[in-house]
């Protein structure tokens, strides 16, 4: 249970006595990218844990590393200080372990659906048949049903959204990474597939990391939030979610759930008006 | 008054305004054709141009009815000897050379298009050579050719598939390019291999660049193998026309040109199908 888990992890928490084994460690990662006005610091000495079946969200305003955390625990990013360790293994390049849904549009246009959800399945080599079968099982999972047979063009920004999500989960990921994977989506839509994230989650015991800077759904879905400052992107609190599961998008309304809101808003506001004040500073800087 | 009027057709007036455009536009080209083919039987009547510079129509309706009736060829079609008229013959070669041509020059275009597109190392070093070398005539380059390959189709292969390359290269270079690279990330999440990534990704990411530079491709490795063939052959329908110029057989040459327009269209319509298919 995340429940049992430290709410303030130390540095290089590999030592910590919890009960259950991480699924995934992130120990003091540091990383920089080389700008035209120099050195930019993106991730500054983050560490963290996430236990199996834990649901953990990272938010923070623009600016604050969270999409490169998110590639360098994908994965797909290196030359970074410090280790990132899934089920054990230390990371190198993507693993068959983690699973990303990205903020983007990212399903093949050319592929259906059950194509598009069957891919993981074709790489790993499964045969046709079967494959296709499993695909099937998780598009119904999202709720796309009777949508087997169309093309991604066919279909809304929130059904394509899914149809990335099941396309994940097809592969079986140990752990779930999604960056943002509502942002294009209206609020409505956002919390529906809110809940559908909840309940999938709930259904798959599915661990899962989720990047944010929306604070309703971080706090809708999350066992434990991780607040990061505005660049350098540092650790500001871990905050830990008690809200009762089974969750839906009706405790939106409740005083807890507003509680938590402005609890982590208090600690957001510093970091996204500085992220404000930057970012104005700059445009006025090219303007002269 | 007169604005409003010309507004709001006449549909009272009837005649030619109130024709549908389709078949306003029908029509015109009807008419066009007709009046070229009356232009031109009055020239050929006219007797104003030397003789068979400008034949009767009739004459060309009848050369091009023997081109494709006289079976004056004695062929060896899996074994089997028959008669054909010569002309399908030589449509033969030349649809040999230029489908050689397209495979290599489109194949090589394809893969040096993939590796220039996904490398900016290599597109750096070489793009910009590609780049003056593609409009360049490929004529140029065929009394090299022909010491390479010989005078028989080996040199016209050649010229069609150096003609093909080019715009195959480059719209699949720039075709990598305008990959969503979102689904390159996709990819390598799902941990594919490089040969997945190429057949299972970038190709069909890049189905509508790759059709593009086929298309060009064909159209110009039809001129360069006609071309050769038109300067030094004996056999191909480049030669057969040049043949036919070069004995002053108007009739006959005319018959070969509309025949090669055909043939032209229904390559390029067949390409466009193919472009279409899901």
């Amino acid at each position: 249970m995340g429940g049992t888990m430290p709410s303030n992890p130390s540095v290089g928490s590999d030592s910590a006595g919890a009960a259950t084994q991480p699924l995934l460690v992130v120990d003091d990662i540091y990383k920089q990218f080389e700008t035209a006005e120099g050195p930019v610091v993106a991730v500054d000495h983050v560490s963290f844990d996430v236990a199996p079946g834990e649901f953990l969200s990272v938010i923070g305003p623009s600016g604050c590393g969270k999409s490169t955390l998110f590639n360098i625990m994908g994965g797909l990013l290196d030359g970074y200080d410090g280790h990132i360790k899934v089920a054990g293994e230390t990371l190198r390049g993507p693993h068959a372990s983690v699973g990303m849904i990205f903020q983007e549009e990212s399903t093949f246009p050319w592929r259906t659906v059950v194509d598009n959800v069957a891919f993981p399945l074709e790489i790993a080599g499964m045969a046709k048949a079967e494959r296709l079968d499993r695909a099937r099982h998780f598009v119904e999972l999202v709720g796309l049903d009777g949508f087997e047979r169309r093309y991604p063009s066919e279909l809304s920004g929130g059904m394509r959204q899914r149809v990335s999500m099941a396309r994940t989960l097809a592969s079986e990921p140990k752990i779930l990474l999604m960056d943002e994977p509502f942002a294009a989506l209206d609020e409505q839509t956002r919390l529906l597939l809110g809940d559908k994230v909840l309940q999938i989650q709930q259904d798959l015991k599915q661990t899962t990391l989720l990047i944010t800077h929306n604070l309703t759904e971080a706090v809708q879905l999350s066992d434990r939030i991780l607040v990061m400052t505005y660049r350098p992107g540092r650790m500001k609190r871990m905050v830990e979610i008690k809200l009762p599961r089974p969750r839906s998008s009706e405790i939106v309304g409740s005083d807890a759930f507003g509680h938590y809101v402005a609890q982590i808003w208090n600690d957001l506001r510093e970091e996204a008006s500085k992220g404000l004040k930057d970012d104005e500073a700059r445009r006025g800087g090219t303007r002269r | 008054m007169a604005e409003t009027g010309r507004l709001t057709a006449p549909a009272a007036a009837g005649g030619w305004a109130a024709l549908p455009l389709s078949r306003r536009v029908l029509l015109l080209r009807v008419f066009i054709i007709a009046g070229l083919v009356v232009i031109w039987e009055a020239v050929a009547a006219s007797g104003l141009l030397f003789r068979d510079v400008v034949p009767s129509l009739v004459t060309v309706g009848q050369a091009l009815v023997n081109i494709l009736t006289v079976a004056d060829y004695k062929a060896n079609i899996f074994g089997t000897e028959i008669m054909i008229p010569e002309f399908f013959r030589h449509l033969w070669v030349t649809a040999y050379e230029v489908l050689t041509a397209m495979l290599i020059g489109g194949l090589a275009g394809l893969t040096v298009g993939l590796a220039l597109g996904s490398n900016p190392f290599l597109s750096g070093a070489f793009e910009r050579f590609l780049y003056y070398l593609g409009p360049t005539p490929k004529i140029i380059f065929f009394p090299l050719m022909i010491m390479w390959f010989g005078v028989g189709p080996g040199s016209k292969i050649a010229m069609g598939t150096l003609s093909c390359f080019f715009p195959v290269v480059l719209s699949a270079a720039a075709g990598v390019r305008q990959i969503d690279k979102v689904l390159i990330r996709v990819g390598r999440s799902f941990r594919v291999n490089t040969w997945q990534m190429v057949t299972k990704i970038y190709l069909p990411a890049m189905r509508e660049p790759i059709v593009n530079g086929v298309r060009l491709g064909l159209g110009v490795a039809v001129i360069g193998t006609l071309l050769a063939e038109t300067k030094l052959s004996n056999q191909g329908l480049g030669y057969l026309i040049i043949n036919a110029y070069t004995i002053f057989e108007m009739p006959r040459m005319y018959a070969l040109l509309i025949l090669l327009f055909g043939v032209s269209i229904a390559a390029n319509a067949l390409v466009g199908r193919a472009s279409r298919a899901k």
